[in-house]
């Protein structure tokens, strides 16, 4: 659950007192698990601003941001990186152009973890998963992976920052547990002894499941190793989904607005196909009404550092193009009288 | 023989700005960052090495140490534009400026001139065998007794000091390698690269840039260092000119021998450095005067700031007669 109370912001651009624009003016909102969020709204309405303070990049002039009940506005940028996957709206702020695309992806895998001075920052195991992964994006990618990503279009370099922001990076038990007493939700020893009991007791059934495949003569060696295997994997995907907390947020803002028609339009696709499969939590703002009412389960509206329109499910379905705009005319008319 | 000592001359003079290069590279290429405090570094490395040889210290400690300083030198640097926000180039020049008296106390107060700009360490004379005064080179020379003194057989004293300088470039070389690999490696590349991601990937940039300045400023005294073991003698003015001949290095390097991954860059970069010197040997050797040197840098520099542009208008050249000869042909 990601949370903002009574967020204001304001900038203040020339330096004059009188001058301040409230680009955040009291703004409360609070995200589910899972919810796929589209948030519209016109220049200077709040939108992107809204992001940036969720990701850290700004800081909040009031208000704080909590996540799964854990106050995090004191977070810098990139201490809250584990958990927020992003797309910027410029193609070229989401990867190094002059690495490869494989040393983008290490770095993407690597986040959230200690970058350590000593480990070397390649390896094969993580190349197969790469390739895996950029097969089911289905970029062509795959064969090019020491190609630099700064001779990619716009569309690609977006697709690949999105597989960068997407990409589960597999965290040790070690830092799951770290971040299930964290960000829990959870009273801190609550957290840490439902952890540790859950983990040992599925571990006890992995290491007896393990001993009787181990002693049973009827099987041969090498369904042993693959039953075994299977075993382990069964405990892993157990553990992670009760556990894992990381990377569940993904924060789009305006990440097709650069592209053409056409590749956004594939980009968008994708961005949806990837965020249902993985049942991620996002929020993505975009200028295209049409866009907006097409994908997500939630539709947020801001105007002038307000939310003015919140719907989801049935209400959402039923939304126009024309409803919106209107909407957006009465607000502006408002505001005007005002 | 004229030839071998036109060999040797390059390299001796060329391997140490290997490392120059290198380290320049590291900020001004992998940072973005022109940073100043190149011959500020520099010249730490040469006075603290220079001082502690003439004071009898282990030549490697005396490399070490000044490998140190350079790394704090960078590490100031660093701070002052992180952490204190002040623009890339002042924070360079603030540091660089400030090595100036720092060297001139380490220098001065080993010579205990009254005249801090004549402040100057020489150990021309006092290397010889059992001499406490041994460079890392002089460590490895084949002395020979000729009555009651001690004497290298030509060639071998240059022989033996490009060897000895060619290890420690190679050594740095793989270490940089290797480091900018590792995943913190990779993270300050991205940092440079593109800071923006680099954040949103959870790189603490900061940390990250302040590292990679003290890495770069650690291998220029590192150069500073072998350079004054070289030439035995240190002075405030030894580190002039340094940070303009490191960027001509890089830039020629890079455009003769590309860039295509991060070890062809490093390769290429040191690589340019070489070819520099060959240039200017070459010039020297034709009877370029020393009044002339510096014009010659900078027509250097100038040239090879171009190659790039060249480089395309040649294509571009040769691309179109190809055409015409097959427009002919048709």
């Amino acid at each position: 659950m990601l949370e903002l109370k009574n967020v204001t912001k304001k900038f203040n651009l020339t330096g004059a007192l009188d001058d301040e624009r409230i680009a955040l003016d009291n703004i409360s909102l609070a995200i589910s698990p899972g919810e796929f969020v589209t948030i519209i709204g016109g220049n200077g309405s709040g939108k992107s601003t809204t992001l940036n303070i969720i990701s850290g990049s700004l800081k909040p002039d009031s208000g704080i941001i909590t996540l799964n009940g854990r106050d995090i506005t004191k977070l810098k940028e990139y201490q809250r990186a584990a958990y927020f996957g992003r797309v910027f709206q410029d193609p070229m702020k989401g990867t190094a152009g002059d690495m490869s695309v494989l040393e983008n992806l290490e770095i993407a895998y690597n986040r959230g973890r200690r970058h350590s001075p000593i480990k070397w920052g390649f390896s094969e195991k993580h190349k197969e998963y790469f390739i895996n992964e950029l097969k089911r994006f289905d970029l062509g990618l795959e064969d090019r992976l020491s190609q630099k990503v700064g001779v990619m279009s716009g569309g690609q370099r977006q697709a690949l920052t999105l597989l960068m922001a997407t990409m589960r990076n597999n965290p040790t038990y070690q830092m799951m547990r770290r971040d299930y007493i964290l960000f829990s939700g959870l009273k801190e020893e609550d957290a840490r002894k439902e952890f540790d009991q859950e983990f040992s007791s599925k571990k006890a059934i992995l290491d007896e499941h393990i001993r009787t495949i181990k002693l049973d003569s009827s099987i041969s060696k090498n369904d042993k190793k693959e039953m075994i295997r299977n075993a382990k994997d069964e405990f892993d995907r157990q553990i992670r989904e009760k556990f894992d907390l990381t990377k569940q947020i993904l924060l789009l803002d305006e990440h097709t607005a650069a592209l053409d028609p056409k590749t956004a339009k594939k980009v968008l696709e994708l961005t949806n196909k990837v965020v249902r499969e993985n049942k991620m939590t996002t929020l993505m703002v975009t200028h295209n009404m049409k866009d907006a009412l097409t994908y997500g389960d939630r539709l947020i509206m801001f105007h002038l550092g307000h939310i003015i329109l919140d719907v989801k499910g049935k209400e959402k379905e039923k939304l126009s193009v024309e409803d919106l705009l209107k909407m957006f005319d009465e607000a502006d008319k408002k505001a005007e009288n005002e | 023989m004229e030839f071998l000592d036109f060999i040797l001359n390059i390299f001796s003079s060329g391997l140490p700005c290997c490392l120059l290069a290198l380290g320049i590279f590291l900020t001004y290429r992998l940072l973005d960052f022109a940073d100043l405090t190149a011959e500020g570094s520099f010249l730490i490395g040469v006075s603290i090495c220079g001082v502690m040889i003439f004071n009898g210290v282990n030549p490697w400690l005396a490399t070490l140490v000044s490998v140190l300083g350079g790394a704090i030198c960078g590490i100031i640097t660093g701070v002052l534009n992180r952490l204190l926000n002040i623009p890339k180039l002042l924070s360079g020049i603030i540091t660089m400026t400030a090595t100036g008296s720092i060297s001139m106390i380490i220098m001065g107060l080993q010579s205990g001139n009254s005249d801090i700009f004549a402040a100057q360490v020489s150990f021309t004379n006092l290397v010889t065998k059992g001499s406490p005064q041994q460079t890392i080179y002089s460590l490895f020379y084949p002395w020979e007794q000729v009555g009651d003194f001690y004497i290298v057989p030509n060639p071998w004293g240059d022989v033996i000091k490009i060897a000895v300088m060619l290890g420690v470039v190679i050594l740095a070389m793989l270490i940089i390698y290797f480091f900018f690999g590792t995943k913190y490696g990779m993270a300050i590349r991205a940092t440079g690269m593109n800071e923006n991601m680099a954040k949103a990937q959870g790189i603490n940039t900061t940390i990250a840039t302040i590292v990679c300045i003290a890495i770069s400023n650690a291998l220029i005294a590192l150069a500073g260092a072998l350079v004054v073991q070289e030439s035995k003698t240190a002075s405030t003015i030894s580190a002039t000119g340094y940070l303009v001949i490191g960027l001509a290095s890089i830039i020629v390097g890079e455009t003769i021998f590309g860039k295509r991954s991060f070890k062809n860059w490093l390769i290429s970069v040191s690589l340019g450095s070489i070819i520099y010197f060959t240039i200017v040997n070459i010039a020297t050797r034709l009877g370029l005067r020393t009044e002339l040197k510096s014009l010659l840098y900078a027509v250097l520099i100038t040239i090879a700031l171009c190659l790039p542009l060249i480089k395309s208008g040649i294509k571009h050249l040769i691309d179109k007669i190809k055409s015409k000869k097959v427009k002919e042909a048709i």
